[in-house]
């Protein structure tokens, strides 16, 4: 079966760091894929290149085998994207944005009216109908984010840091809604260093560190016994075992 | 005293830092403009006091009024930075302060007020003496204002009331000063107005002349400035109210139906394009009518395409102010997001200016076809203009949700934001040019030139705008969000090529001029007109028959050195980059 989102040999580099180093990935269809890793391990910058958001300067991403770069339009109408800290059209409210991007997705006016009365109604978002975006908190930017990447009804989803800021109720909701889309057929693709999310959200996993995949499979091929923290520090942490702390600190 | 130095310290670090590549280029050109202007300005001191304090009058408007044009002036260290320090406001306006000193348009300013020195030198000792706190005080004068003024207007920002007046405030002394011709004639001035010793730009100059009281003066109003400026800073801080109007619903039923709707709800309720709005239509009203105050009202029916025109400029980063939402129309290909703001932009201006045209002209009953000319014109440039040179010139700008207390301050890169401004004035200017030329020789033709070329601008510089956002939509959305442009690419391919080829490179770009132009274009001008044996031209020196092919050599080496060099930095598909 096509995978719903291939990764191939994705390179960038910013100046002289080499951001991400010939990434390999494969993403099956109907899979919950956690992508893991530091902070500036090269987690967003290999998200934005599959998406077509990031020029690559070298590899190909394919969505449903359709590749982003050379059929920009087949592919990326497949997908919905949660990109981490963008700007939105600031100045319109929740709903407005939905039907901004509906109408923009080629949806059909009450298609779109009737989705985002839903979508805002199981994101806890219609309380705050005069509100503009740029009012919003961060994690209400986080839900209507998430309500524009799932507004198409798109196969896949590629989700980067979905549940940063969100407190722990709207966190609950949107795993439900992201379960149900996997048990629906949906592909997910999510970004995060929270371990425990990912233990508890995902099936398959892969581990980036200084750019590279460091380890990629299932959940279970990936930690093996352990948890995956522990296979995490393990893999990207430093050989120094020695864990440091600040003497002033202590009275 | 503490505070202020770290300040002063830090300030130093971030300029030491902002000033590579691109930016520096831009600090560098303002800071050979300023350097121009100053020596204008001390040159100015030597010739008559007079002069000298009209002089220091424009600098004290340019240090009052520049922000609001460019960007809400210089925020390098921005007051939130400090708001957890827990710092009297007193002692954080004093440190902010000084640190403002530390800066390209302060230093020029300064250099400008050499001006007091030389006049104080011309004068006695004492004066001279005196010259130098006055220095110290009126730069202090001007850096103090000019924050005040900012903060001010920052106040006003917040309520669309706020916005409009200073909108109209403002576009009304910009023109008030385009147009001083007309109160000098109105008032019978021929000379400087007294006025000008008397705004505290002239106060330094009055106390270098003998008046000591103005010292003083001018301390008590640094004071008071201070003062009053922390006072700001402490309301700034204040988050804007959350919005509880009632919303009107999109009712958009199509693609461009909704870029325009978004657009239309982004013009009117963000308060800085409100205030952009009110200022282009105030300039352009005031503008034109200010010589009826003379009774000549052939400038008014000028107003709507001067409205166009400032209104273009004021929307001349139409894609950097909405920062990286970009990314929204890079994930809807096929969609034209170009043509959405074309309409939607039209849509917001194009009434204004035909009402403006219209009336005005039936006011003063003419000329019709010219005013016609101009309106559709400069409409259609205007329209295909802004979303083109947004693009291709794109500032990278801060984004909505992520800026700071000061809501002028849409952009980091302040100097790039005017520059596009005025590019933008000049660009929709040209693009009136051949209807008005046609209007004003042959009449009502001009109108079908002017719809002529509007629609062709309308349409073929939307067509580039599209096509440049499909082909580096990605690019654009990097430069914003990191808010660096990429180095040139010649660089790159400079520093790719080894040290004999470098050198190549550098005496064919360096030298290939000599040969073409003046031994070889030059020297056929002279060998033309038989102007023989000239200084060091080679083919004048030649016997009848080799001049000629002399000077043609020249020409042909010229290009060929040219040619060498562009061969060694053509661009060519390297490994990197082919997936591009």
């Amino acid at each position: 079966m096509t995978p719903a989102l291939e990764i191939s040999g994705l390179t960038k580099r910013f100046g002289d760091n080499l951001a991400v180093d010939h990434i390999d990935l494969g993403v099956p269809q109907g899979s919950f894929f956690g992508l893991v890793g530091q902070n500036g391990a090269g987690k967003t910058t290999t998200l934005s290149m599959a998406v077509g958001l990031l020029r690559p300067d070298g590899g190909s991403a394919r969505i449903f085998g359709t590749d982003v770069w050379s059929a920009p339009e087949r592919a990326k109408a497949m997908v919905g994207v949660l990109p981490d800290g963008l700007a939105m059209p600031e100045r319109l409210t929740g709903r407005e944005v939905l039907t901004y991007l509906g109408l923009l997705r080629g949806l059909d006016k009450d298609v779109v009216r009737q989705r985002a009365e839903e979508l805002l109604a199981v994101l806890e978002l219609d309380g705050a109908e005069k509100t503009l975006v740029i009012e919003y908190s961060t994690g209400m930017r986080k839900k209507i984010g998430l309500a524009t990447a799932l507004l198409h009804a798109p196969r896949l989803l590629v989700l980067d840091e979905p549940f940063e800021a969100v407190d722990p109720v709207s966190a609950a909701t949107i795993k439900t809604i992201l379960r149900g889309f996997v048990a629906g057929g949906g592909s997910i693709v999510l970004s995060s260093h929270v371990m425990a999310l990912v233990e508890q959200l995902c099936d398959h996993v892969a581990v980036i560190d200084k750019g590279r995949v460091a380890a990629a499979g299932t959940l279970d091929e990936v930690r093996g016994a352990r948890s995956l923290e522990d296979t995490f520090v393990e893999l990207v942490g430093d050989q120094d075992t020695g864990v440091k702390e600040l003497s002033w600190l202590s009275h | 005293m503490a505070v202020a130095l770290t300040m002063a310290q830090m300030k130093v670090a971030v300029l030491r830092h902002a000033f590579h590549g691109r930016r520096a280029q831009t600090a560098g050109t303002g800071a050979a403009l300023g350097a121009l202007f100053a020596a204008g300005t001390i040159y100015l001191a030597f010739v008559d006091p007079d002069l000298l304090a009209a002089g220091y009058a424009v600098w004290l408007l340019g240090w009052m009024l520049g922000p609001v044009f460019m960007g809400g002036g210089d925020e390098t260290l921005r007051p939130e930075y400090f708001s957890l320090l827990g710092l009297p406001p007193r002692r954080l306006a004093a440190g902010l302060l000084v640190a403002a000193f530390v800066g390209v348009a302060p230093l020029v300013s300064l250099t400008a007020l050499l001006g007091l020195l030389v006049v104080g030198v011309r004068l006695g000792v004492a004066n001279a003496v005196v010259a130098v706190p006055a220095m110290a005080l009126q730069l202090a004068v001007f850096v103090l204002l000019s924050k005040v003024s900012v903060a001010v207007i920052g106040l006003a920002l917040r309520s669309r009331l706020g916005a409009i007046a200073s909108g109209v405030l403002n576009g009304a002394i910009l023109a008030a000063l385009g147009q001083i011709w007309v109160f000098f004639v109105a008032f019978g001035q021929t000379g400087v107005p007294a006025a000008v010793w008397y705004l505290p730009s002239g106060w330094g100059l009055l106390a270098v002349q003998g008046d000591w009281w103005a010292l003083a003066a001018l301390a008590v109003l640094v004071v008071l400035l201070l003062g009053a400026w922390a006072a700001l800073l402490g309301r700034r801080a204040g988050a804007t109210r959350t919005s509880a109007r009632g919303r009107r619903p999109m009712t958009a039923a199509t693609v461009n139906g909704a870029i325009v709707a978004k657009e239309l709800r982004t013009w009117s309720r963000d308060l800085v394009r409100n205030h952009q709005l009110t200022f282009a239509l105030s300039y352009g009203v005031c503008f034109a009518a200010s010589p009826l105050i003379l009774g000549w009202d052939g400038m008014l029916p000028y107003a709507g395409p001067i409205f166009v025109v400032m209104a273009a400029a004021m929307a001349s980063n139409v894609y950097g102010t909405d920062g990286t939402a970009l990314w929204l129309t890079l994930m809807t290909p096929g969609v034209s997001d170009v043509r959405g703001r074309q309409l939607a932009w039209l849509s917001a201006q194009a009434p204004v200016a035909i009402v403006l045209t219209v009336v005005f002209t039936a006011i003063t009953g003419g000329p019709w076809p010219l005013m016609l000319a101009l309106l559709s014109a400069l409409l259609g440039g205007a329209a295909g203009l802004v979303p083109l040179i947004s693009v291709f010139a794109l500032v990278p700008g801060t984004d909505p949700h992520r800026r700071a207390g000061n809501p002028l301050r849409t952009s980091e890169d302040d100097g790039g934001l005017t520059g596009l401004a005025y590019l933008m004035l000049v660009l929709v200017i040209v693009t009136g040019v051949p209807a008005a030329f046609v209007a004003v020789r042959y009449g009502w033709a001009g109108v079908a030139v002017g719809v002529l070329t509007g629609v062709l601008c309308y349409w073929g510089f939307g067509l580039l705008a599209e096509r440049r956002l499909c082909s580096h939509g990605p690019e654009l959305l990097d430069v914003m969000r990191t808010g660096r442009k990429p180095e040139t690419t010649v660089k790159f391919r400079l520093d790719q090529l080894s040290k004999t080829q470098k050198s190549i490179v550098w005496w064919c770009f360096g030298f290939g001029a000599i040969p073409l132009v003046p031994q070889g274009i030059i020297a056929t001008v002279f060998v033309a007109n038989d102007m023989l044996r000239h200084s060091w031209f080679l083919a004048t020196y030649m016997p009848p028959g080799l001049r000629y092919p002399v000077a043609a050599a020249f020409i042909l080496l010229g290009l060929a050195m040219y040619g060498t060099g562009l061969w060694f930095v053509r661009p060519r598909p390297s490994g990197e980059g082919a997936a591009a």
